[in-house]
């Protein structure tokens, strides 16, 4: 067992490194943040819309009239239905601040990219027909919400690139001195920005002549369906949670590592489901495995499940060291963070307590999808519920059903049976270490 | 002075502050900690004396020792066990060790 953590250390911690370091990925992560504080305000207007209260839709109707649940999704759509757009500026903004460019020029430049990347075309249905025809002239909302995620993502990292490499080339218009520097700074992004603008539509022109007819769709085809079924798969998703849990057994934050990689993915599975939510609350939604599967029903208590744990130590740990772990956890588990039993336990290095740390994640994976999957529970309904929400109450809101909630019991009742003799293994070594210091102290004195 | 703390979200390390700022009210040093995310870190890097990382992104210790060669500051990560027992007292020696050994004549 020692051999197998020092075999993570030297194999896994390079490469966790590299790909945590990558400038694009991280760029990624940090971009797709700037959507998340709109997408969970979004998300509480999709609650108060869908309440699962007996006579709640008439009451309501009878209060504001018939039209009341359209007009309450008003700031859904604004919210959710842009979140490429949000992220195509977000992920060029941070790219650009690591490459100490301006950012708010490289955003601009990737929002205009993204955008002359997207047709403006929208499908319309006149009255009284069931012809569906084209209409020019407007933003399609389909390719600038989560189903063009990845167009955003890839046209903010190629943009970004070309105006960075071109900065560094020196190939700007410098306005002499004495010009204010807000103007000075608009004109060097002048030469830049046309280049990215001609790259992406040459490639634009290409492409409609080839029968993807738009980056949206080669994108959809080539990327986004064959990552979405991969990430969505059970076998994806408890890959994805092995990786967390053996990069946080290295004490490396696996969770932010691994989110680089499938936080797209996950948010837009999660955003797939939210449609579907939207337009019948009692639809079969489509996804199980979305960014609220893993951070409300896996992450209980943080990475690894463990707020059950925490639970055993302040329950029944006889240790003082355990005790006192216990009592410094608990308050920060309950919001899902967990950094004083990772590191204070620990778990980190720790071949022993590792092995509940890997194998409790994993179960709690099989088991939930097994329940969603069969219908037992209730899936997530796309509504994006903070991560640091306390157990039962963001079961119950990103579901809407008590079944949410009380998978997170089971979840939790299955974490704390995997822990609990290791726990009582790990408490017994440390009394007897303190008894032994104890007595040594005793002796001298 | 003036410490910072970071961390994939900020959210364990501004656990840290609140209890190095109470070692620090008993010691009667006048210290200014915060805590904030790795990529907030880049904006502050002009207005702080010492650095620390979290041990769970120490991967990051490359990039924000260049970062604080330039600038003179030190930069480390914080130990583990520390960390974990959330050790207001230690982590705060440990930040003000490393300003005292940056501020050395080199």
């Amino acid at each position: 067992m020692n051999r197998f953590i020092q075999a993570l250390e030297k194999y896994l911690m390079p490469v966790a490194g590299r790909v945590a370091e990558q400038k694009h990925l991280q760029s990624i992560r940090d971009g797709i943040i700037l959507a998340m504080p709109m997408i969970i305000i979004g998300s509480l207007f999709l609650i108060l819309g869908n309440l699962p209260i007996p006579g709640y839709n008439d009451f309501m109707s009878g209060l504001f009239g018939e039209q009341w649940l359209e007009k309450l999704m008003y700031p859904v759509g604004a919210t959710f239905d842009i979140m490429a757009l949000i992220v195509s500026f977000g992920v060029a903004y941070r790219l650009a601040e690591k490459y100490h460019v301006e950012p708010l020029s490289a955003g601009a430049i990737s929002l205009a990219a993204f955008l002359l990347a997207t047709p403006y075309e929208v499908t319309f249905t006149p009255e009284g027909t069931n012809e569906t025809i084209m209409v020019g002239g407007g933003i399609p909302i389909q390719w600038v919400g989560s189903e063009g995620l990845f167009v955003a993502l890839i046209l903010a990292i190629l943009s970004t690139e070309i105006y960075r490499k071109i900065i560094e080339k020196n190939i700007v218009i410098r306005l002499p001195e004495g010009v204010p520097p807000a103007v000075a700074k608009s004109f060097i992004a002048l030469i830049p920005g046309f280049a990215v603008v001609c790259v992406v539509w040459l490639v634009r022109l290409l492409l409609e002549i080839t029968p993807f007819e738009s980056y949206h769709q080669i994108v959809s085809t080539l990327l986004h369906q064959p990552l979405s079924l991969l990430g969505g798969s059970l076998a994806g998703a408890l890959i994805a949670v092995l990786l967390i849990q053996l990069l946080w057994s290295t004490g490396l934050h696996g969770a932010a590592i691994v989110g680089g990689v499938m936080g797209p993915i996950w948010l837009s599975l999660m955003d797939q489901n939210r449609r579907i939510f939207q337009a019948d609350p009692n639809a079969e939604l489509p996804n199980i495995v979305t960014a609220q599967f893993i951070d409300l029903w896996v992450h209980i208590g943080g990475s690894g499940t463990t707020l059950a744990l925490v639970i055993a130590m302040v329950l029944r740990a006889k240790s003082k060291q355990l005790k006192n772990i216990g009592r410094l956890a608990i308050g920060p588990g309950v919001f899902n963070i967990n950094e004083p039993v990772i590191f204070g336990m620990p778990i980190v290095m720790n071949p022993l307590l590792i092995i509940p740390f890997i194998l409790a994640p994993t179960a709690v994976v099989a088991v939930s999808y097994l329940a969603m999957s069969t219908g037992l529970a209730a899936k997530p309904s796309g509504v994006a519920v903070p991560w640091t929400t306390p157990l039962f109450v963001s079961g119950y809101l990103a579901t809407g059903k008590i079944s949410g909630m009380v998978l997170q019991l089971v979840n939790f009742v299955i974490a704390f049976a995997i822990y609990y003799p290791f726990f009582k293994i790990w408490d017994k070594q440390k009394l007897q270490e303190e008894n032994q210091s104890d007595q040594s102290t005793q002796h001298v004195a | 002075m003036n410490i910072l703390l970071v961390c994939a979200a900020g959210m364990s390390t501004s656990l840290l502050v609140s209890k190095m700022k109470e070692a620090a009210d008993s010691k009667g040093v006048n210290v200014t900690i915060q805590a904030v995310s790795a990529d907030q870190a880049q904006k502050h890097l002009d207005e702080i004396d010492v650095l620390l990382l979290g041990p769970q992104v120490r991967y990051k210790l490359p990039q924000f020792k260049k970062e604080g060669e330039k600038r003179g500051i030190p930069v480390d990560v914080i130990n583990p066990a520390d960390y974990g027992r959330i050790n207001g007292q230690g982590v705060l020696e440990f930040a003000l060790r490393l300003i005292g050994e940056g501020a050395n004549p080199r």
